[in-house]
């Protein structure tokens, strides 16, 4: 509706001004000038998303491509993620306590930098998860070839794309018409997921430290030396995507002072253990040579290895649920990630209407399906993950920028309930550690990376540089 | 009079009929507005879009209960969870009940279930307020395995009722089974009951395993009867101890 009064500044092409009104906001709910939203997410329910989002990817796919190129010293390379992660999500923590509304990094970067830096991010948070659900669906495709081979259906890898692209199609129709409470669903996968690692973890973990089964032949830890290590590490970067999403609800949490800093430095703590432990029970059971060999799903033959024909079901079973509830996760934020653009001006806003009949947004979701689709199409995984982590690194960057821009000349409205602990020193380190993680990326994901940035600067200055959103709550 | 939260899908065109209004004259009511997203959709984006029509539609019901005499006024909600949002709002605008709205022309009699673990005083209080000197006849319903207990507290709640000039008539269901498993013989006679009264007024009760299963005691109430189903809360204290 067109109806009622904007207060920010400017409008964009289609005259449409970014629609900012004064909220109160409690624990419980926040309050607009004629309606209450409710926020419902508790502590678990942020867990659960990224906790979700995260895992997926990280243990289920990553394990043999990282194996194959760090050796196994990809336990650091995870392990060097996991600290980059935790430097942004304290930040992250501050900046969502002081503004709780939905948009997550979007918000801050546009509310701390301006227009520009809000488009290029709000924009480019938009396509790199569109990237990442590809990524998870590619992932997704090669578990539901292996579950086949499990039940005695070869079919071959031949069918791991269409089958992606069949389950990327079908995401996106249950997102626009199914109308059930998911959220309760993600929590018991995260749950059963999280069982089932540990389980293996345990078993693995103590036969990986000689303490039963047979001794593993050492092997060197970094055989490729220390910059494999880093490059690695920018590559499964892509498996703590998870812990921005959180921001993305921030609007919807219930006692967001509390349970935004807990959820998402819990859920980076929680998966990053988890990693490091997986890795190193992963390269203790084969050379990394094997592993690298195994590919995509090298975890199903570690399960096999350690557990027999149940481990390998069970870690079959694993990724697909894990795939599922990334890829599901990621394409719900897509649609959170162009409302908070749209909302502002920076799009039309016709692409945040949602339907009364399923009260779903649909036309976002439809927006997201094609290009994820063609992306899944493509099938190249590493250069999938890569794009996703630099165009969300760049956003980590721009968001410990926001914090420091923003604790520089406090406004009057910045009141967080987190503060980071060592400030400067862990904003600092976390711009600059995002930033450069960037470098140790394949040429051609950072031309894409690039590309995109300059794509969605160029909509900025066509679409929406007389709008300004600095400062405006 | 005390006040009574009157929850209603505006967006979906769930209205109140003529009968409840009548019964919640002498009530402050409060109309909460609400309505249901999934969890791909972030409230505000419902706001935006539908906000406008949501006011509309909840002026027109305010309307409605000052006409037959009370004060109403109105809150808008948009939500993932009804319940948590009738919980708070009931809360904040300190409710004594909320109603399920159901369908009634007129109401002249009340079926007042007294079963299990509810804080019968509230319950009574609240109908004797609610009645007023009002012709409306309540009808005390009791399932229990114990005869002689149940014949007490029935007599004692029509004498309470009667000191306040309500009419009453008792029903008294001996039961040897649990005692509101859902298709239980006590459930059965208290829907059979529902259904030939105008209007049904219950206590809350504290979320037990049978009404995760099952859906809440008095939702499956408003299933079986066509009438209003008015839910007296639990005091403020139990209320806030039952937060999660």
């Amino acid at each position: 509706m067109d109806t009622d009064t904007p207060r920010g500044g400017g409008t964009n092409v289609d005259n449409e001004a970014p629609r900012i009104e004064p909220t109160v906001e409690t624990d419980a709910a926040t309050k607009t000038e004629d309606a209450e939203l409710e926020r419902t997410l508790g502590l678990a329910g942020g867990l659960a998303i990224g906790i979700g989002t995260m895992i997926g990817a990280g243990i289920f796919v990553f394990p043999g491509l990282a194996a194959g190129r760090a050796g196994p010293a990809a336990a650091g390379s995870f392990a060097i993620g996991a600290v980059i992660a935790l430097f942004v999500a304290l930040p992250a923590s501050e900046l969502a306590t002081a503004m709780p509304k939905s948009g997550g990094g979007y918000y801050f970067i546009s509310r701390g930098l301006g227009t520009l830096a809000g488009t290029v991010v709000g924009l480019s948070l938009w396509l790199g998860l569109v990237f990442a659900t590809a990524f998870y669906l590619v992932g997704f495709g090669y578990y539901a070839v292996d579950t086949l081979a499990e039940l005695g259906i070869a079919v071959g890898n031949g069918w791991v794309i269409p089958l992606a692209l069949l389950f990327g199609a079908g995401f996106t129709v249950l997102n626009v018409t199914g109308t059930e409470n998911a959220a309760k669903l993600q929590n018991g996968i995260v749950a059963l997921l999280l069982s089932i690692l540990t389980f293996f973890l345990g078993f693995g973990g103590l036969d990986a430290l000689g303490l039963v089964g047979e001794p593993a032949a050492p092997e060197r830890f970094a055989p490729f030396g220390a910059v494999p290590v880093l490059t690695t590490a920018a590559l499964v970067f892509t498996s703590y995507l998870g812990f921005a999403q959180i921001a993305t609800v921030a609007g919807e949490m219930r006692n967001p002072g509390r349970n935004l800093p807990l959820s998402m430095v819990g859920s980076v703590v929680i998966v990053g253990v988890l990693y490091v432990a997986t890795i190193f029970v992963a390269t203790s059971a084969f050379g990394s040579e094997r592993l690298a060999d195994l590919g995509e799903t090298a975890m199903v033959e570690v399960g096999r290895h350690y557990l027999g024909p149940i481990g390998a079901v069970a870690i079959v079973f694993g990724g697909l649920l894990a795939t599922i509830s990334s890829a599901n996760a990621s394409i719900l934020s897509t649609s959170r990630a162009v409302y908070a653009v749209s909302r502002d001006a920076l799009l039309p806003r016709w692409a945040s209407r949602i339907n009364l009949r399923y009260g779903t947004p649909h036309v976002a979701l439809g927006l997201a399906g094609g290009p994820i689709l063609a992306l899944t199409a493509t099938g190249r995984v590493t250069i999938l993950a890569e794009v996703a982590s630099f165009l969300h690194l760049v956003m980590y960057g721009l968001i410990c920028v926001a914090l420091v821009a923003l604790r520089r000349d406090e406004p009057t409205w910045y009141d967080p309930d987190f503060r980071v602990p060592g400030y400067p020193v862990v904003p600092a380190v976390g711009a600059v550690a995002s930033f450069g993680l960037i470098a140790f990326m394949q040429p051609t994901s950072q031309l894409i990376g690039v590309a995109v940035m300059v794509a969605t600067a160029g909509w900025y200055v066509y679409y929406a540089r007389n709008v300004t959103l600095r400062g405006v709550l | 009079m005390s006040r009574v939260l009157v929850p209603l899908a505006v967006l979906e065109g769930e209205s109140v009929s003529p009968g409840l209004v009548d019964l919640l004259a002498p009530a402050d009511v409060t109309v909460l507005g609400y309505h249901v997203l999934p969890e791909q959709t972030p409230p505000d984006q419902a706001r935006v879009q539908y906000g406008d029509r949501a006011t509309a539609a909840l002026e027109t019901l305010t309307a409605t209960f000052e006409a037959a005499g009370g004060a109403a006024d109105s809150r808008l909600a948009f939500t993932h969870d009804r319940d948590r949002t009738i919980d708070r709002v009931a809360e904040e605008t300190g409710s004594q009940a909320y109603v399920l709205p159901g369908i009634a022309e007129s109401i002249d009699r009340l079926l007042v279930p007294l079963t299990g673990d509810v804080a019968a005083d509230r319950v009574l209080a609240f109908v004797a307020d609610l009645i007023g000197d009002r012709e409306i006849g309540v009808t005390l319903f009791l399932a229990t395995d114990a005869e002689a207990d149940g014949r007490l507290l029935l007599e004692e709640a029509a004498e309470t009722l009667a000191g306040r000039g309500v009419e009453t008539e008792s029903t008294l269901v001996v039961s040897e089974g649990p005692l509101d498993a859902l298709g239980g013989r006590a459930f059965d006679a208290l829907t059979e009951d529902a259904a030939a009264h105008d209007a049904v007024v219950v206590g809350e009760r504290a979320p037990s395993l049978q009404s995760l299963l099952f859906g809440d005691e008095a939702e499956r109430i408003a299933a079986e009867s066509v009438g209003p189903v008015l839910v007296v809360r639990h005091s403020e204290d139990s209320a806030a101890a039952s937060e999660p």
